[in-house]
């Protein structure tokens, strides 16, 4: 090669050199003021933190399902008064109470209870909760300021408050705590998938849905089978071990509903039901001595679907009481 | 001893003293019309003087049977306690007769200083079987609850998540107006 050409490609090498150098350069330049971590950015924390917290009056009968800061003043008399809580499913809900002016001597009541309670039928049920019915309420008039901060077992909680005098009244705050094994969870839509995840724990968990819906179980493991477990289908579950049912019925305690069916059996394929129940629940029954896992998907039945059933259906069941 | 005697025999007569028909004789929430709040009713409230209420009723007979009605709690959400007859109240206008004439029954045959339930001493036979009626009464009562139907439910549910979604789009807003800078 000749001398000039050498020269040549080397002062054509050392230019491409510093030209690529200074195209980082500019790269850089250009990632610098890509910030991919700009969500995560103090400043960012500090103009979404610097927004006040949601806040809005309650009302006698009323329902939440999102943080924030409620007051109730009485305008008048209220007698009877309750706001139901509900958050996502892999929620627990805090309440506290930052300010109460009630009269508890003339007969004003704040009440929260560990659950829902409709009609005296409760969920969870006595025997899907740990603690018993009665100390499931907590009264603000006998504990007072002691149990300002209350943290439900689940999803939902509720609170029953009277208030006689106009003016008097109570402001709560409400956040949510994340639940890593929900439990005992009701749905706050009529569609949606959801896996339900017991391990080790010797407990029945439910997941009611308040709607008719049409279920469909896509994956069941109990123990180390997976699939669905072996057994006899004349034999059914028997009650013994762990299992999934399904239960219907048109009150909120699933203890007082109708077992549809329990799975412990091999089926081919998902299994599908529609349940046209006001109440539909998956209950997962555990031992303790394995990890037990359901996944379900469910939707709302159509209104053609409740007069006209067909197929895999449980209809007749519920329907004399709809 | 004969402190003792004289209650049993006290609790005795009246017990078997004949009765009219046993009616509710406490409530909790004042008559509509009336100016004062009545006391909210605790157990240990009829060992407590009541400096404030005034008047002087009659006393109410069947005072055991008041002890076992004095501890039913709210129940029912439903059924206020405004609502709840008690002949007493609407003939006088008045609900603290009730308290007043048992806290002077009490203070009458006990003749015991204002003592709290943790103080109470086991020789207290007729405040431990009170307060074991009145447990025995609270566990067999009806919770409070709410009746509300399940359509009512679902309407408030969805009420809520229409609210939830609004408050999601109004932070998500001004999230993108954030970023947007």
């Amino acid at each position: 090669m000749p001398p000039n050409f050498q020269l040549q490609c080397r002062l054509l090498l050392i230019l491409l050199m510093a030209l690529r150098g200074e195209s980082r350069y500019l790269e850089l330049q250009e990632r610098a003021d890509y910030d991919p971590f700009l969500l995560y950015s103090s400043n960012l924390k500090r103009d979404l933190a610097g927004e006040q917290p949601y806040h809005r009056a309650l009302r006698c009968l009323d329902m939440l399902s999102l943080p924030g800061q409620f007051t109730f003043t009485a305008d008048r008399p209220q007698l009877h008064c309750a706001a139901l809580f509900i958050s996502e499913p892999q929620e627990f809900i805090t309440i506290y109470f930052d300010l109460v002016s009630i009269d508890c001597q003339g007969g004003d009541l704040l009440k929260v209870f560990d659950g829902w309670i409709l009609k005296g039928e409760k969920f969870p049920s006595s025997q899907d909760h740990p603690l018993p019915t009665m100390e499931r309420y907590i009264d603000f008039c006998e504990s007072g300021l002691s149990r300002r901060n209350i943290r439900s077992s689940q999803n939902v909680a509720m609170v029953f408050f009277r208030v006689h005098e106009p003016g008097r009244g109570f402001t709560l705050t409400i956040k949510t705590e994340p639940n890593l094994f929900p439990c005992n969870v009701i749905s706050q839509t009529p569609n949606g998938r959801f896996t339900l995840v017991v391990p080790h724990q010797h407990r029945n968990c439910s997941f009611s849905i308040i709607y008719p819906v049409a279920i469909k179980i896509s994956d069941l493991t109990l123990g180390h089978l997976h699939g669905f477990q072996v057994k006899k289908p004349s034999a059914g579950c028997g009650g013994k071990g762990d299992f999934v049912e399904l239960l219907g019925g048109n009150g909120l305690d699933p203890s007082k509903m109708m077992p549809l069916a329990d799975l412990c059996y091999p089926f081919h394929g998902p299994a599908q039901m529609k349940i046209g129940c006001d109440n539909t629940v998956v209950r997962l029954v555990s031992s303790g001595k394995h990890i037990n896992r359901v996944t379900f998907e469910y939707r709302q039945l159509e209104p053609y679907e409740l007069e006209n059933p067909n197929g895999n259906s449980i209809l007749e069941s519920c329907l004399s009481t709809l | 001893m004969r402190l003792r005697l004289l209650v049993c025999a006290g609790v005795l007569l009246v017990a078997l003293w004949p009765c009219p028909p046993c009616r509710a004789l406490l409530s909790r929430a004042p008559v509509p019309g009336s100016g004062r709040a009545p006391q909210v009713p605790q157990p240990l409230d009829l060992l407590q003087p009541q400096p404030e209420q005034q008047q002087q009723q009659q006393p109410q007979p069947v005072l055991i049977r008041m002890g076992e009605e004095y501890f039913l709690r709210l129940g029912d959400l439903n059924k206020s306690p405004a609502a709840r007859p008690s002949p007493l109240a609407a003939g006088t206008g008045s609900r603290a007769s009730p308290d007043q004439a048992a806290a002077n029954f009490f203070r009458a045959l006990l003749q015991l200083p204002r003592r709290s339930a943790l103080e109470r001493g086991p020789d207290d036979a007729l405040g431990g079987h009170q307060e074991a009626l009145e447990r025995k009464r609270r566990s067999e009562e009806p919770p409070i609850s709410l009746d509300l139907t399940f359509h009512l439910l679902r309407e408030v549910l969805e009420m809520a998540r229409a609210e939830q979604l609004a408050q999601q789009a109004h932070s998500n807003r001004k999230l993108m107006e954030i970023i947007g800078k």
